[in-house]
């Protein structure tokens, strides 16, 4: 019983901002004739008709596709070419400064190659995609797998473990925190490569959508697309966060004992 | 021989092969041709940019937009964070708020922003602000909170006020955790002014990236990238140098 009344004090303490905001804003914005600041009721009875479910399949389907191919291929190389050169101490030397370069470069700057490559299809996205999440993925995994608690490789070698083995199962698993934080921006930095795609290269997707909108001045469409860009990448960070407690519930268990 | 070769920085035998290499796959390659541009061609490109006036008030335009829109979001941002932090009640109301805000990347809100402000270079600076408020007041608040409580116990004790507590506790408590917020929020102000420009159509180098590409020429594109390149590292650099200068004490 207690314990229900804490959560529910807990909840009415972080939830009554967000309340007050969004009843703020229906109520300012109900008689706005400001072309660019439309009644919240005008874009709430919109955004039903848009996104739930009508223009779902056609707009946002395509989107997360790409996006979760592109991070996927991100993933793969991210982890593969990192776990590699994190195990030999030359292979990271010759390549740090290069993946530093180019991480360094803003990922929304290289769209525009890619679209002179491959044009403006899916492919471009989802190759724009895939190169700018790998390198934070890339840095993280060669720096958790470098960097293992020494007394753990000690403990390994004299159980006589093999180098291989000491690399898959106890450099690899213990550069999990490390290979997690940089999966976190390459998310970010996929969602808004996958965005950035799809305002450059017209056509289809929940990009493209709210910026063809605000070209055509069709202010409240506009508006309910950038509400639910807001919403789906809050939403995202959410699952993300969900994944890494559950895998990490180990890390987390050490944390609070130390 | 070998002890000759391992004497050059890693640096200088990475850069040399991948031009080498990039070069090669550029004048030999499957994608040699008018959409690619080899490591010479970029060079090129640059070098004949370069000599122009036109790129380099657009390198100052993107430096304003992200200097002002930095400046701005650490002048509002950390005594927000502070305040926020002093009090429970205010550091939970408005964490989820904040958090809501800090992972919403500003390229979400553009399309309203060049409604309501137009392509200008007051949008990318509010861009910038917008990308960084949350992050900034969120970690400044939480590193107020983090201060030693026996410290703020014996303060209270020599009955030092509010703001001695302030200045000689819970800001030094919190200057690492800010220190690398700002770090953070320093190398997004950059990226978010490029991307304020390309897409957006603020003014800067992001505006000349988009023009020319559209007009096809390839060589100078990929000269604004290399560019780009090049001061996102000596920026991320020179922000390392000066946290160490700043918060010599936390060794970090």
């Amino acid at each position: 019983m207690r314990r229900a009344w804490r959560w529910v004090i807990a909840i009415a303490v972080a939830g009554w901002l967000p309340v007050f905001f969004i009843a703020w804003w229906w109520h300012a914005s109900a008689n706005s004739k400001n072309p660019y600041f439309p009644p919240l009721s005008k874009i709430w009875t919109e955004f039903k008709a848009n996104w739930i479910f009508t223009l779902v399949p056609v707009h946002v389907v395509p989107s997360l596709i790409n996006l979760f191919v592109g991070f996927a291929i991100a993933i793969v190389l991210g982890i593969g070419a990192g776990t590699l050169l994190g195990a030999s101490r030359t292979g990271a030397r010759y390549t740090e400064p290069l993946i530093d370069f180019i991480r360094s470069i803003p990922p929304v700057a290289l769209v525009p190659i890619f679209i002179l490559l491959l044009g403006l299809d899916a492919k471009m996205r989802i190759a724009s995609i895939a190169f700018s999440a790998t390198f934070p993925i890339l840095l993280a995994t060669i720096e958790g797998v470098r960097h293992t608690n020494p007394v753990l490789l000690e403990t390994a070698q004299t159980f006589r473990l093999t180098n291989q083995q000491i690399l898959w199962r106890v450099r690899v698993p213990y550069a999990k925190p490390t290979i997690f934080a940089g999966l976190q921006v390459g998310l970010q930095i996929a969602f808004v490569v996958t965005i950035a795609s799809e305002y450059l290269g017209s056509g289809f997707g929940l990009g493209a959508f709210t910026l063809n909108a605000t070209d055509s001045f069709l202010i409240v469409d506009a508006w309910t697309g950038v509400i639910l860009l807001g919403v789906l990448g809050y939403a995202l960070s959410l699952v993300f966060d969900a994944v890494e407690r559950v895998s990490l519930r180990w890390y987390y268990g050490q944390k609070k004992l130390a | 021989m070998k002890s000759a070769v391992s004497r050059i920085p890693a640096g200088v035998v990475t850069t040399v092969v991948a031009l080498l290499v990039w070069q090669l796959v550029g004048s030999f390659g499957p994608l040699h041709g008018d959409s690619f541009a080899s490591a010479s061609q970029a060079i090129t490109g640059l070098s004949s940019l370069a000599r122009q006036s036109d790129f380099w008030s657009a390198v100052a335009q993107t430096v304003e937009i992200a200097a002002i829109g930095f400046g701005i979001s650490v002048l509002i941002a950390v005594p927000l964070g502070v305040v926020i932090g002093l009090s429970r009640f205010a550091y939970r109301s408005t964490k989820f708020t904040f958090d809501f805000f800090k992972v919403i990347p500003p390229i979400v809100i553009i399309p309203i922003a060049i409604l309501a402000i137009g392509p200008t270079l007051e949008m990318g600076i509010f861009l910038v602000v917008f990308a960084n408020i949350f992050s900034v007041a969120i970690q400044t608040a939480y590193g107020v909170r983090d201060t030693d409580p026996v410290l703020l116990e014996t303060m209270k004790c020599y009955r030092m006020g509010t703001w001695s507590q302030i200045r000689y506790a819970r800001l030094p408590a919190a200057a690492s955790q800010i220190s690398v917020a700002l770090r953070l929020a320093a190398s997004a102000s950059l990226i978010v002014a490029v991307v304020a420009s390309l897409i957006g159509g603020a003014p800067g180098l992001g505006q000349l990236l988009g023009l020319l590409e559209n007009a096809g020429k390839t060589s100078q594109a990929y000269g604004v990238v290399l560019f780009l390149g090049i001061i996102g590292l000596l920026v991320s650099r020179a922000i390392v140098l000066a946290q160490r200068r700043m918060v010599f004490w936390s060794g970090k």
